[in-house]
């Protein structure tokens, strides 16, 4: 039966991988994503959950016990934060590689030194290149369906590819929200079992992973790269799919919000969405054009939906809640994206980069303010004043 | 937007956690039941909890959707409950009121001993004094709902029960029969209603018992 | 390329003095819902409290006739009153006493 419930993001995480009837599910500690390992083993402990549940040593041991599963035709789930999310580093090409779509769930926290439990995005961001699927939800109900739907992108016969599912470490994964659970009926409706095409079987058997030549690996990764192309036009079908079943309202890569007349909006993902709504909902009460454009998958980056929705204003502020030290602009990741995706637009809008919600502080309302206050002026001078903005540490706008 | 309202509880760490847990639960749930918008979660930083450490559980309520949903304090509360009468010396308790406040404190002492230890107390409008541990007698601990999990010990049965009855009397934020619908412990919540002391600083009227 | 407030300033690459005998960043002594009270003629010198406090907060004057108590770090374990081997030690309400207030701002 469907019903209503209040749920943190992690409770949210666990109780969709638990109607996705996953089969393995190898654990380890670490702060915050570490609720849903607890609700998760809580299930399996009391029989709601037929999985088999792993006590991983480490972060590394995690991902490679889910790579054995993978291979082994089960549906793995795995999670991690921070510094546990690179500390498996070495693990995600080869998941990728080997075309297995592991789920992992990122609660994000803040990379050491020296030890901060609040998000930013940079533990996952800092993976984008391994050729996973990535993507961040702004509230417990949106964590639940991204998990749902990135099993059925991962493990759909065209895509094959694991998958990072994101969300906020506290902002999301702490604090309650509400949250429409669904049948299991719909979620067998949506989810078909994981049926690899070459699983690790003693009666057919194969061997994974063995040693090529360069000349070969340039044909591995263009594979890879091939299978990237086909991606977005799964992710629009089962989007599609999954709001029909279900009753959302879902875009499968970009939402727009307010930007009807829009000249400046905001692009962000994540968490900060939500306050960002707010402060676009009051400003416009005071009569400023302003809108937000919100990134649902940041992987594959959705360069064609981006370009067209951001075209059409005179200014786009990135809102970056992760780092990129010596990158091109010196700020975050996203603005490097964004300014590529807008490179071969005739009439590209200005673009800039706040760097807010850094180490997991919050973003305020008044900060959204300021934001577009130098939004707007940029639009007045026709040219950005500066191109990263460090959010509460500059002189006035 | 609509003001929000709210209520900082500060307990002990491991010992206590859950009581301080069950307050800030019980008051969202009870505020639901009127239709109003409400946020209840644990300090973030105060945790992991470590025994007897000083945490802070939050709890806000509001006639409108609360939009600063994702915060890490309660900037200016409006009522301050204590779960551990001992916190009053070890922190700044009423930091960020604004004035009129409210001060619930779990105690077998005098008013006066309270406002002994609460240098800013012109901050404050109300004391309350209720023997919670004298009324229940037994603080429970209970680990499903730290950290973002789900609670399945279920709300009030230890001194939070009493307690949660102290606030609802000088309060308008709950009403006490909404919490007796949601707590284990309803004679215990019922008595924390009725023995707490009300005490009027500062000019602030006393609050009859409905 | 930004200003950072004073009161926001972090150490460098978050380096922090360690402590010697004392870590003025970490007062735990509002832990505390009891403290141990010492009766000095019961005393006899033992040591115990000394040796078993995890805290270090039981240590011997430097004249070497008494054992002096640290309240800015117990934390009310009570493990000295239980190992006291001569009823020196007994536990008290922390209310009972206007001294040993820790007030802190912020937590840490």
């Amino acid at each position: 039966m469907a019903k209503d419930v209040t749920l943190s993001g992690c409770a949210a995480s666990a109780q969709a991988v638990k109607m996705a009837k996953v089969e393995v599910i190898c654990s380890y500690p670490i702060r915050p994503y570490t609720a849903a390992m607890m609700e998760l083993a809580k299930m399996v402990a009391n029989g709601e959950l037929d999985a088999e549940f792993v006590h991983g040593e480490g972060e590394h041991a995690q991902l490679s016990v889910c790579y054995g599963a993978s291979a082994a035709g089960a549906r793995t789930f795995t999670g991690s934060s921070g510094v546990g999310v690179t500390y498996a580093f070495e693990t995600y090409s080869p998941i990728s590689g080997a075309r297995l779509p592991v789920q992992m769930m990122i609660a994000d926290r803040t990379l050491d030194p020296p030890g901060d439990f609040g998000s930013e995005h940079t533990d996952a961001m800092s993976c984008r290149d391994q050729g996973w699927l990535m993507g961040w939800a702004e509230t417990p109900q949106e964590a639940f369906d991204n998990h749902l739907i990135n099993y059925r992108i991962g493990e759909d016969p065209r895509v094959m590819l694991p998958q990072f599912v994101c969300q906020d470490g506290y902002f999301v994964s702490h604090i309650p929200g509400k949250v429409k659970l669904p049948d299991q009926a719909q979620v067998d409706e949506f989810l078909p079992p994981y049926r690899p095409p070459h699983p690790l079987d003693p009666k057919r058997p194969v061997s994974h992973g063995p040693q090529i030549r360069p000349d070969q690996g340039v044909i591995m990764d263009m594979q890879r790269a091939e299978a990237f192309l086909e991606v977005p036009k799964v992710v629009r079908e089962v989007v599609d799919d999954y709001n029909r079943i279900f009753g959302r309202n879902y875009q499968p890569f970009v939402e727009e919000f307010q930007t009807g007349d829009a000249e400046i909006v905001f692009f962000l993902q994540g968490a900060h969405t939500l306050t960002a709504r707010h402060a676009v909902r009051h400003l416009r009460a005071k009569g400023l054009k302003i809108g937000l454009v919100k990134l649902r998958f940041v992987r594959p980056f959705p360069t064609q939906e981006v370009a067209e929705a951001l075209s059409k204003f005179k200014a786009v502020g990135v809102v970056e809640t992760s780092t990129s030290y010596g990158g091109a602009m010196r700020g975050g990741n996203l603005l490097h994206e964004v300014r590529a995706a807008l490179y071969d637009v005739p009439a590209r809008p200005l673009t800039t980069s706040f760097m807010a919600g850094m180490g997991g502080e919050v973003i305020r309302l008044e900060e959204f303010y300021w934001m577009a206050e130098v939004l707007a002026k940029a639009v007045k001078d026709r040219k950005v004043g500066k191109t990263v903005y460090w959010v509460g540490f500059e002189a006035a706008a | 937007m609509a003001r929000v309202h709210e209520i900082t509880i500060w307990t002990r760490g491991v010992v206590k956690d859950k009581e301080g847990r069950d307050v800030a639960n019980a008051l969202t749930l009870a505020a639901d039941k009127e239709g109003k918008f409400t946020q209840a979660f644990d300090n973030y930083v105060d945790l992991p909890d470590r025994v007897n450490v000083p945490l802070r559980k939050y709890a806000r309520i509001s006639d409108e959707e609360i939009e600063m949903r994702y915060d890490y304090e309660n900037e200016k509360p409006e009522i301050v409950v204590v779960v551990d009468q001992a916190i009053v010396k070890g922190v700044n308790l009423l930091r960020g009121m604004e004035r009129d406040g409210v001060l619930v404190v779990n105690t077998d002492r005098s008013p006066e001993t309270i406002l002994k230890f609460v240098p800013n107390s012109a901050l404050l409008k109300t004391l309350v004094c209720v023997d919670a541990d004298g009324i229940s007698g037994k603080a429970t601990v209970d680990f499903s709902g730290t950290e973002g999990g789900i609670d399945t010990a279920g709300l009030g049965a230890g001194i939070a029960a009493p307690l949660l009855g102290a606030v609802a009397k000088v309060t308008d934020l709950v009403k006490l029969e909404n919490l007796a619908g949601i707590v284990k412990d309803v004679e215990g919540l019922r008595r924390g209603y009725e023995q707490a002391v009300v005490v009027s600083l500062n000019g602030g009227a006393k609050k009859e018992a409905a | 390329m930004f200003t950072i407030p004073k009161e926001r300033e972090v150490p460098f690459a978050g380096i922090t003095p360690a402590p010697v005998n004392e870590q003025p960043m970490m007062i735990t002594g509002n832990w505390r819902t009891y403290r141990p009270v010492i009766n000095h003629e019961e005393c006899n010198l033992c040591m115990n409290c000394v040796v078993f406090c995890p805290d270090a907060c039981w240590q011997l004057n430097e004249a070497g006739d008494e054992v002096v108590w640290n309240w800015k770090y117990c934390k009310g374990c009570l493990i000295c009153v239980n190992e006291c081997t001569h009823g020196a030690l007994t536990k008290e309400h922390e209310l009972d006493f206007e001294d040993g207030v820790v007030r802190l701002e912020k937590l840490f």
